[in-house]
């Protein structure tokens, strides 16, 4: 599981960020005591440190520095400035991205995602749920029926909707997710996009995989006779 | 000063010597002088009493040239009183030490407020910098409510972001000089980074953006282009008729690169379309709709004017609206 350190001294959103953080499955830790952060962090050996830059009596640009010291986790600096300079003396001393409050949710998550993958932590190359691959790089599905080569929509499409397996996903947060790989989807692209992948994935024998809810958004279950059949 | 101004400002004394002079005549003739005696004692000293108001006036002339060409070589005009060369006449100094009292007193009224603006500038800056946290915590909250008022209060926060982010931006343009960063950027990244900022708003708005094109490098500050494009983003949305489609395509022309952004919304018509960049202006489509303050193309065109970035907006009623982004060639971009 991936460790989050979160350095904020807002108290409405730290707690907020752990709750969110935790939802999505990370281990969140919020610092309280501003003291020894660098320490804090050596104890702890999380993953990534969310930290902010303006907090009381210091400076997060020579925290950076010394936390970069102590421990091996990646650091996204969140700040509520907005200053050119900043952001270039964030990245200059160590800080692997910078983020500026107030911040899209998924657009946080997404830069989250995006860091621990650039280090070699986070999301795998490949997803499977129930007998279905889903193979990020090249771009394909498979199953024990074949396989389907899938357009870059759709690989997005797919890989939101299998990492929030059972889930309602709402067509909103569907097409944020594709506004995060920078594909600036509509609604009717959406739709089109969706029944084509779920042609696509019929060919496999997940013709059912994606359920329309109507109102609330899709869902990606492999029904169970899906799952019976690979098991067989 | 002509040679008649002279004159009028020294009309009592000459009246008063032509009276004396008159008199004297007068006074000598009936004490027995000669008539040619007199007549040539009178043209020896008008004579005379001529060839002194004459030196007088160049005199002065020539002072007076000098004074104006140190006022126009001045750069800051309030100094004049510091600059004057030579010593001058005792009136002269007491007029000049008066001027320089004045202009002391104007110099402090003027640091003053320089300095309460700038004060307040900075008040500004940190006021932004702190009403992020609670809209950054608002919006961390939302996600767990209903979606249906999720989408709403989401919609509401960024239209108070919106709004915060211009008091900040029009606070900058203030005193642009120290404040923009020019640097090399790839154009798509600025376009990405404008576009994930205003996501919720452009998803909410059912939106569907193509992007051609826009592999280019260009000389500017990043900040304040995304800044402008999220004005030109904002208006795009509020201003649509029903399917919004967005088209940022960018070109190059010679030695600059162009940066359309084109959308088929409400349009503007072209009686309006030479003033919507000024301040405070809000067209038939803002005043129909309500809610628009007349400040963001306002501040679009003070940034890109402190960038030197060229700015044209065309237009069709009912059809849509391009605005057209010149960024500066490398060399002329390079302001800092």
């Amino acid at each position: 599981m991936t460790k989050i350190m979160i350095v904020e001294d807002d108290g409405a959103i730290r707690e907020e960020l752990m709750l969110l953080l935790g939802n999505e499955g990370y281990i969140p830790y919020g610092v309280t005591d501003f003291r020894d952060i660098p320490d804090q962090a050596a104890r702890l050996c999380p993953d990534l440190i969310l930290l902010d830059i303006g907090l009381p009596g210091q400076d997060g640009f020579a925290l950076c520095a010394s936390l970069k010291k102590t421990s091996r986790a990646a650091v996204i600096f969140v700040t509520g400035r907005e200053d050119g300079m900043d952001e270039v003396r964030a990245l200059s001393l160590g800080g692997d991205d910078y983020i500026t409050k107030p911040y899209n949710i998924p657009v946080l998550l997404a830069r989250i995602k995006a860091v621990l993958r650039r280090c070699g932590q986070g999301s795998p190359e490949g997803m499977e749920s129930g007998g279905l691959r889903l193979d990020l790089a090249k771009g394909m599905a498979q199953s024990a029926e074949g396989f389907v080569l899938l357009s870059r929509n759709e690989v997005q499409i797919l890989a939101h909707l299998m990492a929030h397996a059972g889930e309602i996903i709402p067509r909103a947060d569907l097409i944020e997710a594709l506004w995060n790989s920078r594909i600036y989807i509509d609604d009717n692209t959406l739709s089109v996009n969706v029944t084509r992948l779920r042609g696509k994935l019929a060919e496999l024998g997940y013709g059912n995989a994606i359920r329309t809810r109507r109102g609330m958004g899709y869902q990606f279950e492999i029904p169970d006779g899906g799952k019976r059949r690979i098991a067989e | 000063m002509t040679f008649g101004e002279y004159l009028s400002d020294h009309l009592g004394r000459l009246v008063l010597q032509v009276v004396l002079t008159v008199c004297i005549g007068l006074f000598l003739l009936v004490t027995g002088t000669k008539v040619g005696v007199l007549v040539l004692c009178g043209i020896f000293w008008l004579l005379a009493a001529g060839c002194v108001l004459l030196a007088d006036f160049l005199g002065s002339r020539a002072r007076l040239r000098e004074l104006t060409a140190v006022m126009e070589g001045l750069d800051q005009k309030y100094l004049f009183a510091e600059c004057v060369p030579g010593t001058g006449t005792v009136y002269e100094r007491k007029l000049l030490e008066l001027s320089r009292q004045a202009g002391k007193s104007m110099i402090r009224a003027v640091s003053d407020a320089q300095a309460a603006q700038r004060e307040y500038r900075e008040y500004v800056e940190s006021w932004v910098h702190e009403i992020k946290a609670p809209i950054t915590a608002a919006r961390l909250i939302c996600r767990n409510v209903d979606p249906a008022v999720r989408q709403k209060l989401t919609g509401e926060l960024a239209r108070i972001e919106a709004h915060v982010e211009r008091a900040l931006f029009y606070a900058r343009a203030e005193s642009p000089e120290k404040d923009f960063v020019v640097g090399k950027a790839c154009l798509e990244e600025i376009v990405a980074q404008a576009l994930e900022r205003h996501q919720s708003l452009l998803v909410q708005s059912g939106v569907r953006v193509e992007t051609i094109d826009l592999e280019q490098t260009v000389y500017t500050d990043v900040k304040w282009v995304e800044f402008i494009l999220g004005q030109l983003l904002q208006n795009a949305v509020r201003y649509r008729k029903e399917d919004l489609v967005l088209i940022i395509q960018a070109r190059h022309l010679g030695r600059q690169v162009q940066l359309w952004i084109q959308d088929n919304g409400m349009g503007i018509s072209s009686h309006e379309l030479p003033r919507i960049f000024d301040r405070g202006y809000t067209g038939s489509n803002g005043r129909a709709r309500g809610g628009s303050t007349g400040m963001g193309l306002y501040l679009v065109r003070r940034l890109a004017d402190c960038l030197e970035i060229g700015l044209q907006a065309d237009s069709r009623e009912g059809e849509g609206t391009r605005v057209t982004i010149t960024f500066p060639a490398r060399e002329s971009g390079k302001a800092t």
